[in-house]
């Protein structure tokens, strides 16, 4: 492998790229019209546009990666996560013009991206899944009555797809078919497709993973499991590992039926077998990722290993050289998803330029971002900022160095969660580790908005804008550290 | 100068002599120190108190960072003075995005948490819904058009 184009952008471009240069390999980044000049393209060796902003024409567009690839010689993609990345037509595209795929090959995505087929063989391999339905018909009618029959409140959820698009819960027969169509809309809108599975929603469940690995020999190991239980319309927000919920036995049988899913699944690379583990303790298959999750970084922290590495050595042809059961985890690693999402807007989504950024430094951080002072964030793709992790010799040690860190992480132009992220990790049941999906919803429904700064912040606000504004504008010089702030104007 | 954080338009007078500065807010005195250390960023001592805060300009909105925490001011001038908040009964766009789907027309009856119009961003969709059972004046939103947060969509009577 000598030269690998990133089909993607933002955090996870910049990511992948980095390891490529770490390896000694080329990279070529893509970018669409909304993107010009973003941190990914000048990260990478080269940059290349795809087409217009809209992700359909650009990010998503097979042909367009395709071309970028040849007009850059790369010889393999790494398709990140989101967009392409679970796209068996893809994997299959990118082989077929004789370039290595850093991922599973095209018929795992396709049996793993159909939350149907993917509940049946799970189910077929002896790991256990939620109650619900996974049959052919799609009928309105017989959706109701398998919706009625598994027991509500349901979740619908479309059989392509993942990152909460399109999941509706259910609590009655009367809300079911405005749901299941406004499931249907979003999901052709975002996967192109709307046969649905039905689950039963399980009550306070926590999100628990496990990440595994494979190589085209057949070995599958697994790097022990994730905890994403904070959630935030069924997008996670915060994850960690080691799970807290979790004793000796029953992570060896978690990671055990990650590893059994993976050999059903014959799974090659990198990937994530996600569960629901109810409050009994028991846990139930719920989808499989077939690709680097957004959350791999912890991994990376309590075992040192580097998955964008293990990804291309794998797909490079090369065995894995992690021997079953070795894998040894040191200490306890947290992550925060930096989002522009205004916590004081229904945390919708934010858009504008970065004014200002500076990321957390200190012992055991570490900061994945996709942005630089300047950056304009624009609505037409994922909200994710960056990711902050934070490393510790125990679950105290590293939240306690994510309260610190997240009060030091400046963003200033576009609203974000920060203050939600505080929130959440200074919360006594966080840091008790009682964590459910319903946790935000549960302790930090409102947050309470300081609109004011103290009065000496207010002060010392006032000094700094009066010596802005006090500056002629013919008198600027390039030393002027007002200046150099960028492009936008000052008053 | 005027800033304006939440309801309350705050009084502050600065007499900066480059070096010690003498600050006056809301009839309460600072006595302060402010370097610039870099773009956007600076420190503010107070006798052999330092803390370190950023501050940038976007037009009237100044973004603060102290403490741990971001402000969002307005700063008053006469050109903004009032005109900050608007006032009106329609219904806005919640956030950026696109329009997908306008429910209503002028004239229909709607009752409270009715969905009127939908936007999407990022593939999310997201429902205006009515605040109140009424009727709607006017639909200013199209299927297909860009808005942004403080567009009004739906006007109710």
């Amino acid at each position: 492998m000598r030269k690998v184009l990133i089909a993607n952008r933002g955090e996870i471009a910049v990511r992948v790229a980095r390891t490529c240069r770490v390896m000694g390999i080329a990279t070529a980044a893509v970018y669409s019209e909304a993107d010009a000049g973003a941190l990914h393209t000048r990260v990478a060796d080269e940059a290349v546009p795809i087409g217009p902003a809209e992700a359909a024409r650009s990010y998503l567009s097979i042909d367009a990666i395709l071309a970028a690839a040849r007009r850059t010689g790369a010889d393999a993609i790494h398709p990140g996560y989101g967009f392409l990345s679970q796209s068996g037509d893809f994997a299959d595209a990118v082989a077929r013009a004789g370039l290595t795929f850093i991922g599973p090959p095209g018929d795992v995505h396709r049996t793993m991206g159909d939350k149907k087929g993917a509940r049946r063989l799970m189910a077929a391999a002896g790991v256990p899944v939620v109650p619900g339905y996974d049959g052919d018909d799609q009928s309105d009618a017989a959706l109701a009555q398998e919706a009625a029959r598994i027991g509500w409140p349901v979740m619908i959820k479309p059989s392509r797809g993942g990152g909460g698009k399109g999941l509706r819960v259910v609590r009655g027969d009367k809300d079911f078919l405005s749901a299941l169509a406004g499931s249907r809309r979003e999901a052709r809108a975002a996967f192109g497709d709307d046969v649905v599975v039905l689950e039963r929603l399980l009550e306070r469940p926590r999100h628990l993973e496990v990440q595994v690995l494979a190589d085209q020999a057949g070995h599958v190991v697994h790097l022990l499991e994730r905890e994403c239980s904070i959630q935030r319309r069924h997008q996670k927000v915060v994850e960690e590992t080691p799970s807290p919920a979790l004793s000796d036995e029953q992570r060896l049988r978690l990671c055990a039926a990650g590893v059994a899913a993976a050999r059903a699944a014959a799974y090659v690379n990198a990937g994530t077998v996600e569960f629901l583990l109810d409050p009994s303790g028991t846990f139930y298959f719920l989808e499989m990722n077939t690709r680097l999750q957004v959350e791999h970084p912890v991994t990376e922290c309590v075992t040192g290993l580097d998955l964008v590495r293990l990804q291309i050595e794998v797909a490079a042809g090369l065995p894995l050289a992690i021997a079953p059961d070795t894998i040894i985890a040191r200490g306890h690693a947290l992550e925060c998803r930096l989002s522009a999402e205004d916590p004081w807007n229904a945390d919708l989504p934010s858009a504008g330029r970065i004014l200002h950024f500076s990321p957390p430094e200190g012992p055991g951080i570490r900061f994945d971002g996709g942005i630089a002072a300047g950056s304009e964030v624009g609505i037409h793709y994922d909200p994710l900022l960056a990711k902050l992790v934070t490393w510790g010799a125990t679950r105290a040690e590293s939240i306690e160095r994510m309260a610190d860190a997240l009060r030091r992480t400046v963003v200033l132009g576009v609203a974000t969660n920060l203050e939600r992220l505080q929130a959440v990790v200074d919360h006594p049941a966080f840091r008790r580790g009682e964590l459910h999906t319903g946790f935000l919803e549960e302790h930090l429904g409102a947050l309470q908005r300081v609109a004011c700064p103290p009065a000496e912040g207010l002060a010392a606000a006032a000094v700094a804008l009066s010596r802005a504004s006090r500056t002629p504008q013919g008198a600027r010089t390039a030393s002027d550290p007002w200046e150099s702030l960028g492009p936008w104007r000052l008053g | 100068m005027r800033l304006v954080c939440g309801d309350q338009a705050i009084e502050i007078d600065v007499q900066d002599a480059g070096g010690e500065a003498r600050v006056t807010v809301a009839g309460q005195t600072f006595e302060m120190r402010v370097e610039t250390v870099g773009p956007g960023t600076f420190v503010c001592s107070q006798g052999d108190r330092h803390q370190s805060f950023h501050c940038v300009r976007d037009g009237d909105t100044v973004h603060l960072f102290w403490g741990g925490r971001v402000y969002r001011l307005e700063e008053e001038t006469e050109r903004s003075r009032g005109s900050h908040r608007h006032v009106g009964g329609g219904l806005e766009a919640p956030m950026p995005g696109k329009v997908i789907a306008v429910k209503v027309a002028p004239g229909d009856t709607v009752g409270k948490g009715d969905e009127l119009v939908v936007v999407e961003a990022m593939k999310m969709e997201n429902a205006v819904r009515a605040p109140r059972a009424g009727r709607v004046k006017s639909v200013s939103a199209r299927v297909g058009d860009m808005v942004s947060p403080g567009v009004v969509l739906v006007e109710l009577e």
